[in-house]
Parts: C-alpha cells; structure tokens; sequence
C-alpha cells in the first residue's frame, strides 16, 4: 500500500480491527481461547451478536466511519448455525457485500470473514494474528480517515 | 397502437373491471411525457405510447400511494421492463397478481432521457438496458398492446454501463474509490433515487432512522458513500436494472453502474434473475448449502 | 454610475482580481453534463450557453450542511463550542434575473422573527452580477409571475451580453463599490457596443396572480380534491425543493458518536413524508398531494401574505428536474380559475 505507508503515524501503528461476531461459536470459541489462557495480537475489539444473520451490512460501513482498520466477520459453520440458518442467507448477502466494497475501491483484505467454532480457540488465536499482520502489512485504512477530515460541502 | 391501448382502457373502465388506468400522457405543451391517471372512459385518449415514455409506472402500485389505492383497481400501463418491477413486487407480496390488470405494452426502446429527444430515438440517446432488452414483448400481461417485437438482445451484455464497469473493474483501488467519491460526493440528499425505485417501498427508510442514527443525512462525503452503498446493497438480488433512479438524479450520480454491477454478482452468484418468474423466491431470502464461500476462511 | 463594459476575455482580469482581494469568484460552469454554479478561476471555464444551472445559488447563503456546533463527551463532562461563521465575500456572475430575485424573499423568512445570522452574515457578502437573458426555454415563466429577463430585483450590478462582452449597470451601493473596487478590470462602453435583444418568454395562459392568491386564501379549497388530482403523479422526492431558490426548510440534527460530534443545520424537504410526521406516529400531510399543496401554498400564499415577498421567482427548475415531470403552472392555471 504506498500512498498508505507513505502516511506515518506517531510511534509504532496499531491497527483497530472490529470483529463482529456470533454468539454460539465464534464467541465461544474466542472465549475458550481466553479461559484456555492462549496468547493473542490485542487489536481486535470483539461485538457479540445473536447469529451472523444479524450482521447488517451497516455494521461494516459503521465499523469504517469510526476508525476501524479492518473488519472481521465470523460466525458458526455452514450447518451448526445455532438458528440452523442465519449464516447461509448471510454468507449470501457477504458475496454480494464484498463485490459491492471492491467495486467502490475498498481492499477485500479489510474486510475479512471466517467461521470459527465454538472449539477452535486455536484457529481464533491464528486468525486474529493473521488479520492482524495482515492490516499492519496494510497500514492506517486512510481512505476512511481522510473522508471523516473532510468538513461538508458547505458554501 | 395508442388507439388500441385506448380501446382497451375504455373498456376496462366502462365495464368497471378496473378504477383507474395509470398510463402515459403529454405535458400541457405536448413536449414531454408525464404519468396520468385516467378515471373516466372518455379520458382514455388522454393516454399515449412513445419512446418518451422513460417512466416506470409501478411505484404507483407501491403502499406509498394511498390515495391511488384508494381510487380501486388498477389497470397499469407497462413496458416490459416495468413488468419486471411489477413481477417483483408480487414476489414480495406487495401486490396481488389478480389486483391489477397489466396493460403491457411492446416496445422498440424509449429514450434515456426525454431531453435528448430531438425527434429521433438514435441508439446512442438510449438506456443501456434497451440494447440487451429480452422482454421487448411483455413477459406477464393481462394484455398485450402493439406489434411484436422481433428483437434478439446480443449474447455478450453491450451499452455505456457495462463498458464502464469493465473499466472500473480494471482500475486500481484507489482510483475506483476517487471516481465514486467524486460522483458520491454531488450527492444531494434528495432521496429522487430512492422515491423514483418501485422496490424501495419501504415507508420508513434506513436512512430515516435517528435512534440510533445508520446514515448521516448531512451533504457529507462519510453519509453520501453510506447512502448510496445501503441503498444498492438493499436492492441486491431486486433491482432490475429499469434504471428509474440515475434517471431521477439531479446530480447525473451514475448509479445504474452499482446496479448493474450487483445483478451481475447476484447473476453469477446464484444464477438468479429479478423480474422474470413472481413464484422465484428472490436470492437474499433463500440459500443453497453449496453457495461458493471461497472468500470465507 | 454610469454603465461600464468588460470583454469576455477581460473576465479573466475581473476574476484575478477579485481572489486577490480575497473574495471567490462563483459562476455557472459544466459538471458531470450539467451546468451548475461553481467557483472558478479563469473565464475559460464559464459557459455562457446555458439558461440556468441545475443548482440555486441559494447554497452560497444557505449551504445544504452547515456546522453550527461542535460537541464533544470527556470524562469532566460535555464541551459544547460554538462554530464561528465564516462567510467568504462572494460574487455570483451570470445570475438569472429570475433568481436574482429569490435572496431577498429568503431573507424576508430568515429574518422575520429571527435575525438567523448564518443566513444574513453570509447573504451580507454576496454580490450579485445577473445576466439578462438572451434565450429561455420551455420551462422558463418568470412573465407569468411578474418577471422578466430585464428585471433587476435581487441584482447588485447586472449584465447585458453584447457581441463579445458585458455591459455593466450598477444597482445597488454594493453594485456600485464592487465596480469601484475593481475598476481597472471596467472600460467605458465603446460606442456602438449593442446589447443582444433579451427574450421575452411568453406568459402561461389562463394564470392571474390575483385570483389564485384569492383562492389559496379561502380555506374551502384547502381540501379540494382537485389537489390530490393535480398532483398524484408527485413522487415526494425533494428535486424540486433542492433545487428550487426560494425554497427555505432546513433541519437542525446532532451527527457524529455519543463521544464527539457535530450540530449541523441541514437542508430539508417539505416533499419528504417524514417532514411532519409527530412523534405520536400521526402525520398532518399524510399523503403526497398534502405535501405538494403545502410547497404550492408557500409560493403564493404564505411567502405573498406573510412576507410580503415573491415565492415563485418563475425560475422553472423544478419543472426541469421533476421526475415526473409534475409541472407547477399546470397547478397555477388550475388553481386560477
Ligand atoms: S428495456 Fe426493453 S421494454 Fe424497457 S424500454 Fe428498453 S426496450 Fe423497452
Ligand atoms: S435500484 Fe434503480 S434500476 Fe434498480 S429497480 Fe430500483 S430504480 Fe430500477
Ligand atoms: S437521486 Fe442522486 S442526489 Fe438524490 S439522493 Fe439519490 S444519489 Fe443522491
Ligand atoms: S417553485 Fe419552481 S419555478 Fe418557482 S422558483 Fe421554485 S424552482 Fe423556480
Ligand atoms: S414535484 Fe416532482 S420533483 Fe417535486 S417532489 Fe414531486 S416528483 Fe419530486
Ligand atoms: S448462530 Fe452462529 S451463525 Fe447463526
């Protein structure tokens, strides 16, 4: 990202990543992670909801107006969604979602999504580390930053 | 052709089958095409058929028109790719197949605005829909007006939108996201986009929720991205492509291109196509297990 | 003072020296296929072609967003600072004389109870140079509203094309010190320099003033079912309003977290179906053709009576730009009769 990198921020750059997460598997298993006292990159700031159903498409555009860097969206995996299907009609409006944000220009590597279970605190562990690096690797999401700077179009 | 659509409205209204017809009309001036209503039999050469006639007539089916509805049964007057709106609408159970008569009308392509008529419909002045248009004889009628059409659409997509969209598709990120905050950022706020969309029938839009606030209503680059995106997003899988709105907008926003460019994700995705059959559950309320997920890790 | 001259090129001159005394320069240029009102910086990019841009100059005066506060929620407690208005000396070259008029029946609204000094300290800098028109278009009926392309209601300083420039009339004091100020960028008028003829758009038949004042006024019509057969085409989008130069609603909202943010005073549309919604639920102006009637009955019965000012300049824009092509003297002649 060059125009990106370019923008120095003070000191060392910590990325913001906003998870917006489910209740019955990926939380749990983010909190099996927690209680199984396993180590992981601290940017991540986790909102728990019912089901990945309930993940409006708002909540990323939210995410991004407030600063986010990245977005991580997870749920349970196709089959064990605890309302037996949230994740497949979400799964569908995320296809269509993330052609929308590239079509506007917005890297698909900031927005990331993932199942996860309710036991697999080790692929939690991995894929916080992982989005992680992945938005160090792409800096400050600027983009956003400059837009919130600019005042409105005012006469 | 206009006097057999006359006729038939005629009918409709004499026998009582239908209230009103909502159709096509001219201005004062004759210069331009406006939506009328006609309510008495002797009206009914009011009503007229040209390639002026750009208006998708179906958000007067919407719930927002209650005092439409109110009038009682209506016979609408529609092109093809009105009917798919139409067809649309009653898949979402916002009208009733057996409620209305549909008047659908052939059609040879109309203009893509009417200010660019200047006595001759030129394949440059017309809608890219126009050029790949499969339903120039109407797919769901209760009667048909006009001659057929012979026309085939071409295999491969062709017009002004999907030429863009191969050029965006092509650009980097960051000139994809510099030419929509351009265009976005012209943005109004005048809502003609979402007023002007059959399927945005919702009475109480996203964008007027306050409590908590989704879509910042002020002319701010941050508040017109997030409307024009939830506004796309909330016709993925819908939207037909009739491209009511960018003909709405004052500020020439071209946002057939988001339009298109999500039909064709929900084409490719799910191999749906809206407006065609009203007892297809539309792609967003349905799934497959074996939807790709080759983006989910 | 007498009439002055500026050449087309000598704009240029005009422009330079106008940002040099800190003020911007507005004028109509070509945007994404529309000619709309824009700063500019050199005469090349006027055109001079149009018969209005798509936009009100209202917008230098009353911007759609306007930040009046800033806020903000610490730990000590909330911080509230004003924002100081900043209102840039601006001239508005190549104004139509219909809307040349529109600045003054804004002000008389925002400063009839209120002095609201977002408006008037912003209004205060403007300069008006309007342009009589040389050509008009089906749309346009400022005749019928008692205007014309020779009226100078509204303008500071206004402009007849000639064969290759302007000649400038001085209107007002503002007019005057404004051609002072820049007077290297004026010559006298050379002789034979002729004015082009101003069009003379025909009035729309059957409209008397009078008579649909009279009537606006008498509450029987008010619920009129001819309103609602006038107007149920009207989609209830706010093209008309936004683009209309007299049109004046606006709405005060908080935007930002529940930490920081800003108290803005945004446009707003009496077409929108949430303008009178109560928060009971219950909306006076439940239907569209409710809405219409209001935009209508503020053009000529409130603005005429309350006012005392003009509410349809004649300007034609919201005919342009409806969508469905919903068309105002149709309203104006029925409503006269
Ligand atoms: S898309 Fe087809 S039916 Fe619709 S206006 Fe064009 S040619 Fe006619
Ligand atoms: S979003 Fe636009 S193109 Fe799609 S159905 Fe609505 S008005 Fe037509
Ligand atoms: S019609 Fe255009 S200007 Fe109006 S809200 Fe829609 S995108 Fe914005
Ligand atoms: S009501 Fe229409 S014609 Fe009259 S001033 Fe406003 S935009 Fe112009
Ligand atoms: S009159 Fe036309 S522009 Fe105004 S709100 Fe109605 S449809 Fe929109
Ligand atoms: S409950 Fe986890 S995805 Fe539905």
């Amino acid at each position: 990202m060059p125009e990106e990198a370019k923008i120095e921020t003070e000191g060392v750059f910590e990325p913001k990543i906003m998870a917006f997460v489910c209740n019955w598997c990926t939380y749990a298993g983010a909190d099996l992670a927690g209680t199984s006292r396993m180590e992981y990159r601290p940017n991540v700031r986790i909102i728990k909801l019912p089901c990945t159903g309930r993940i409006d498409p708002l909540f990323i555009m939210k995410a991004f107006e407030n600063g986010a860097d990245g977005v991580l969206v997870s749920g349970c995996h196709p089959g064990d969604c605890h309302y037996t299907t949230g994740n497949y009609h979400a799964r569908r409006r995320w296809t269509a979602f993330k052609d929308l944000l590239a079509f506007t220009g917005i890297d698909l590597k900031r927005v990331q999504f993932s199942w996860v279970s309710a036991s697999e605190a080790i692929k939690w562990v991995e894929l916080i580390n992982n989005v992680t690096d992945d938005m160090e690797a792409l800096g400050p999401f600027m983009k956003f930053k400059e837009m919130n700077k600019k005042g409105p179009n005012q006469g | 052709m206009e006097n057999e659509l006359r006729e038939k409205a005629k009918e409709l209204l004499e026998s009582g089958e239908v209230a009103v017809v909502i159709g096509y009309g001219f201005n004062r001036k004759k210069t331009r095409i406006t939506p009328v209503f006609i309510t008495k039999p002797e009206e009914t050469d009011k009503l007229v058929f040209n390639e002026l006639c750009v208006n998708n007539l179906s958000i007067y089916l919407t719930r927002k028109y209650r005092d439409i509805q109110k009038i009682g049964r209506p016979a609408i007057v529609a092109k093809g790719c009105d009917i798919k709106n139409i067809v649309v609408l009653i898949t979402e159970g916002q009208t009733k197949r057996e409620d209305i008569h549909i008047l659908g009308v052939t059609c040879s392509g109309v203009v893509y605005k009417q200010e660019l008529f200047k006595g001759e419909l030129k394949p440059e002045i017309m809608p890219s829909k126009c050029h790949n248009c499969d339903v120039r004889n109407p797919h769901v009628a209760d009667t048909v007006i006009g001659e057929k059409s012979d026309f085939t659409p071409p295999e491969e997509p062709t017009g002004m939108v999907f030429d863009k969209i191969k050029e965006i598709d092509a650009m980097s990120d960051s000139a994809r996201w510099d030419f929509w905050n351009e265009h976005f950022n012209r943005c109004i706020k005048c809502y003609a986009c979402r007023q002007l969309c059959s399927l945005c029938y919702c009475e109480r839009c996203i964008t007027e929720k306050n409590m908590p606030q989704w879509i910042e209503t002020s002319a701010h680059p941050r508040g017109n991205l997030a409307w024009n995106l939830i506004r796309a997003m909330h016709l993925a899988g819908r939207c037909t492509f009739c491209g009511e709105c960018e003909r709405g907008c004052p500020v020439n926003i071209p946002l057939n291109l988001v339009n298109q460019k999500l039909v064709l994700t929900v084409k490719n995705a799910f191999g749906f196509e809206s407006g065609i059959d009203e007892n297809v559950h539309p792609p967003m309320i349905v799934f497959s297990e074996d939807d790709n997920e080759n983006f989910i890790k | 003072m007498t009439d002055k001259y500026i050449s087309k090129d000598g704009l240029n001159g005009l422009i330079a020296s106008v940002k040099a005394s800190g003020g911007r320069f507005v004028a109509p240029v070509l945007d994404t296929r529309q000619v709309v009102y824009k700063e500019v910086s050199s005469a090349e990019e006027i055109v001079d072609d149009y018969i209005l841009p798509r936009n009100s100059y209202k917008e230098i005066a009353f911007p759609q967003t306007e930040i009046l506060a800033k806020y903000e929620l610490t730990r000590d407690g909330v911080t509230i600072d004003p924002v100081e208005i900043v209102a840039r000396d601006t001239v508005v070259f190549g104004a139509r004389p219909c809307e040349a008029a529109s600045l003054a029946s804004l002000n008389s609204v925002f400063t009839w109870d209120f002095i609201d000094e977002t408006f008037t300290k912003r209004q205060e800098k403007v300069v008006v140079l309007s342009l009589g028109c040389v050509d008009a278009d089906d749309e346009c009926f400022c005749t019928t509203v008692n205007l014309s392309p020779a009226s100078t209601e509204g303008s500071d300083v206004a402009l007849y094309e000639t064969e290759n420039g302007y000649i400038v009339t001085p209107l007002t004091d503002k007019g005057t010190a404004f051609v002072s100020a820049h007077s290297d960028s004026f010559t006298d008028v050379a002789k034979g320099e002729e004015k082009k003829e101003l069009v003379n758009p025909e009035k729309v038949e059957g409209v008397d003033l009078t008579k649909l004042g009279e009537r606006l006024a008498k509450s029987p019509n008010y619920d009129n079912p001819e309103w609602a057969e006038l107007t149920r085409k009207c989609c209830g989008c706010g093209a008309c309003t936004y683009s209309c130069p007299t049109c004046h609603c606006f709405d005060i909202i908080d935007e930002g977290t529940a930490f920081e943010g800003e108290r803005r005073k945004n446009w707003d549309a009496c077409q929108f179906n949430h303008f009178t919604l109560h928060a009971s639920g219950h909306n006076p102006r439940d239907t569209q053709y409710k809405r219409y009637r209001n935009r209508f009955m503020c053009k000529f019965h409130i603005y005429p009576t309350k006012f005392n000012s003009t509410g349809c300049v004649g300007c034609g824009r919201c005919i342009r730009v409806c969508p469905v092509r919903l068309d105002i003297t149709d309203l104006m002649t029925a409503m006269s009769s």
